[in-house]
């Protein structure tokens, strides 16, 4: 491979596996080696966390933000855009869209942002123990109504949802099943908490109660035994639509857009071979996440599967202000900035219900393109910010650039990014008109820096951008 | 804990609380400092956020338990005169006018005291007399105003004017450099302490600037096996002690300093949770993590106007994460009441202490 090539290999990884990199991260991920750079991918604890410190000195209300935007979106923003942990956010993120938990019901930010911080310590490791974990989470309790699952009075909400979106998905059992499994999970509830007024908010905590729980026989998928929730959850786990399940939303997220997920009991993958291989391995590794995630960005259906992806809108938002810089600390305005990614409708810690987000072609609207072009554009048209900086400094050091060259290395730099040949002549054509670019007086340089920022905006609002 | 803790001939009674969250009012918001009046008043600097835009300086009347009274509001969001994007520091001179820094603003503004604003100096920078992201503020008796310069790591003195006088400290972790500090307080010797936030120590500089002396060490309290956390930073609550032992003279993250009379040092661990009380050669006394088992007058109004708030309380099976510190930013001492008063930011509330210094044990086979 060429540099080039290994420079665009390993752009895609940190796109797909983060939220993008600049091209000197790029550089020495390349120097490092692809699979090495897995690995560090796959190891987060050998970087820091996001110092929450620093968050709370200068936006203390992120910490129990309540129920009312922004505050909660700002620390949610301030952990995606500073994090030295790529696949660890990455992967909190992929689980807020699998066990989608809203705002909306829970009205409680610190209470999602509590579960977020349950996906970075755990989104990484086994299946098994995030879905026990998470059926203990008293806010998904809370979204579920599971506190309302009483053993003389069964509510199914949870049981229904953990076998149709956190687990099997459609067709993969019966009514009956749903029924029995929401059995089992009677006197999973919480505490209560101490209520918001006047110091506000406190948490709740998980409480099992022996005296509410249905302690019957139940069978559940062809097993016969009076079952507790954690019974439930061994029995889904072994089953093979559950691995498949889990793997199909790993290549829908991860890897190239599939159907959204009530349709998966219709439509085959789109690359069957490639959910068929991380299903083995998720089985054989006994539910543990990280040999599948290496499984998976290791392939070779992964490597050729470049801008076969649409971006969500925090893919977007996230990938743009880490490339630009410049918000490293939360500063004033930075509310504004957290609710970007709902206005492109995709309003995090706020899913429209609880089969989360539905993704691919379906982010994109009239509305919701307009809002990603001008957002993205107003930042990378900033030149001020580092990132842009950046990029304008690597163009100076070319010296001269003819429009075509320009053309190629904005590209290049702010991806790279592939674009057709139609895309090309309208970029080139517009470059043309500002002629030779030349950084050899001051006059030039401010010049030359204004027509950057406005065919990096260019580029931003082309068809291709979209595509990770 | 008690309510009463006794040490080394000192006690520590817990008094009451002040308070509730709130944007405007009766009650605070965030707050990130607070110096003493003139009167036993109480001028509070609150962050806000930008959900309510509770940005402001409340003054207030403490008193004793049930004695508060909100006096006045100022500096309240805006970009205007008078106005403040992120008030952190707050000062009153012997004049009684009240000094004001803006963290994001780069500016000190001066108001008087029942609130109107005056006039304001600082510009944003690296220079001298330039400020970046001021925090805490105090005044000298000799007029002068001590700010701390915390995106600078350095101590500014400026006259009432805003003319530099004098400057000392810069970025490290030596003696008299600092790491974003954040609180400042003087002795009845104009000896400085400052809260060397991302140091986690309080240094001691002699009125001039000299260093004196460190205290505290970087470090968390242990967490016992059964606690749970009230955020996910803390504090935690348990139902038993933690097994190991608080190790003497750590710190994580210090925000705010008080000193007394006799020169016993307070300091607000604001990442433990926990007001730490040191002698003054810096060893460490006790510590107090807020005892607030009684509702604050402004607290209760807000409960008895929503009766199902105390339906919940009635059914809450562990009260005690009710009472406790939850990042403690700022603390004062009266000498003249002997009251310390503790900002208790995430809870919107201040606790008071008495200082009794008659305190007689009582028998102990009671």
């Amino acid at each position: 491979m060429t540099h080039h090539d290994d420079i665009a290999l390993m752009a895609h990884l940190m796109r797909r596996a983060g939220f993008g990199a600049g091209r000197d991260e790029l550089e020495a991920r390349v120097a490092k080696g692809y699979d090495a750079t897995v690995e560090e991918l796959l190891h987060p604890e050998e970087h820091p966390p996001v110092d929450p410190y620093t968050l709370l000195r200068y936006q203390p209300s992120s910490l129990l933000p309540g129920g009312v935007p922004p505050m909660g979106n700002v620390n949610y923003m301030y952990y995606l855009v500073s994090t030295q942990r790529p696949l660890e956010e990455k992967m909190a993120l992929f689980w807020h869209h699998v066990f989608a938990t809203g705002n909306s019901k829970v009205d409680n930010y610190d209470q999602l942002l509590e579960q977020i911080d349950l996906f970075r310590e755990r989104g990484m490791g086994n299946y098994k123990d995030l879905l026990l974990t998470i059926s203990k989470n008293p806010t998904m309790i809370f979204w579920l109504d599971n506190n309302q699952n009483h053993g003389t009075e069964v509510n199914e909400n949870w049981g229904r949802e953990l076998l149709e979106l956190f687990s099997l998905g459609a067709g993969n059992y019966t009514e009956v099943d749903v029924r029995e499994a929401s059995r089992a999970f009677t006197g999973w509830t919480f505490g209560t908490k101490i209520p918001r007024l006047p110091y506000g908010r406190f948490p709740w905590k998980f409480e099992y109660r022996g005296e509410d729980h249905d302690d019957g026989v139940k069978t559940f998928l062809g097993h016969t035994g009076n079952f507790n929730g954690e019974d439930i959850i061994n029995i889904v786990v072994e089953q093979p639509a559950c691995a498949k399940f889990i793997c199909r939303h790993l290549y829908n997220f991860f890897v190239a857009d599939e159907p959204q997920v009530p349709a998966w009991n219709l439509e085959p993958p789109r690359d069957p071979a490639a959910v068929e291989m991380l299903t083995q391995t998720f089985r054989a590794n006994k539910c543990e996440m990280r040999p599948v995630l290496r499984a998976l960005f290791t392939s070779d259906f992964f490597k050729k599967a470049r801008y076969k992806h649409l971006k969500s809108p925090a893919e977007v938002v996230v990938g743009t202000l880490r490339l630009t810089g410049g918000y490293d600390l939360p500063k004033p305005g930075y509310g504004q900035l957290s609710m970007q990614p709902s206005y492109m409708g995709q309003d995090l810690l706020n899913p429209p219900s609880v089969e989360g987000w539905h993704t691919g072609q379906e982010w994109i609207n009239s509305g919701s393109l307009m809002a990603r072009i001008n957002f993205v554009a107003e930042q990378v048209g900033n030149t001020n910010l580092p990132g842009v900086q950046a990029i304008v400094d690597r163009l100076k050091a070319m010296g001269v650039l003819e429009p075509e060259q320009l053309v190629d290395s904005c590209l290049d730099l702010l991806g790279p990014v592939e674009v057709g040949a139609d895309t090309k002549k309208v970029l080139t054509e517009q470059a043309k008109q500002w002629g030779q670019i030349r950084w050899d007086t001051p006059a030039h340089v401010e010049a030359a820096t204004k027509q950057t920022g406005e065919l990096l905006q260019l580029i931003v609002a082309t068809r291709e951008y979209q595509f990770a | 804990m008690a309510l009463t803790t006794y040490v080394k001939g000192r006690a520590y009674d817990w008094s009451h609380a002040i308070g509730r969250a709130s944007a405007n009012g009766t009650g605070f918001n965030y707050p990130q400092t607070m110096c003493l009046g003139t009167d036993g008043d109480i001028y509070v600097a609150n962050r806000g956020n930008e959900n309510n835009f509770g940005m402001r300086v409340n003054h207030i009347k403490v008193g004793g338990p049930g004695e508060e009274e909100l006096l006045a509001e100022f500096a309240t969001y805006g970009e205007a005169d008078g106005n403040t994007i992120w008030p952190f520091g707050v000062a009153v001179d012997k004049n009684g006018e009240v000094y004001v820094t803006d963290e994001w603003k780069s500016t000190v503004s001066v108001f008087d005291a029942k609130g109107k604003f005056i006039r304001k100096w600082g510009t944003p920078g690296s220079g001298p007399g330039q400020l970046k992201g001021p925090a805490g503020i105090i005044c000298e008796p000799n007029g002068n105003v001590i700010v701390v310069d915390s995106g600078n790591n350095r101590l500014q003195v400026f006259t009432p004017q805003g003319k530099l006088v004098a400057q000392c400290g810069k970025a490290g972790s030596g003696e008299g450099e600092f790491n974003k500090p954040w609180g400042i307080t003087l002795d009845k010797d104009g000896n400085i302490y400052v809260a060397d936030w991302k140091n986690h120590r309080v240094q001691k500089l002699s009125p001039a600037g000299k260093f004196l002396m460190a205290i505290g060490r970087y470090g968390k309290l242990p967490v016992a096996p059964n606690a749970f956390a009230v955020t996910y930073l803390g504090p935690f609550i348990s139902s038993v002690p933690a097994t190991e032992r608080i190790p003497a003279g750590i710190l994580n993250h210090p925000t705010g300093v008080a000193v007394d009379p006799e020169g016993d040092i307070y300091v607000t661990d604001w990442g433990n949770h926990r007001l730490c009380i040191f002698d003054k050669e810096g060893h460490p006394l006790t510590h107090l993590v807020g005892d607030a088992q009684v509702m604050s007058k402004w607290g209760q109004q807000s409960i008895d106007a929503n009766p199902d708030m105390m339906k919940a309380y009635r059914r809450v099976q562990n009260i005690e994460q009710l009472w406790r510190f939850c990042f403690p930013t700022a603390v004062v001492f009266n000498p003249k009441t002997d009251q310390i008063i503790v900002a208790d930011s995430q809870r919107n509330r201040l606790q008071v202490y008495n200082k009794v210094r008659d305190y007689v044990d009582f028998q102990a086979n009671l």
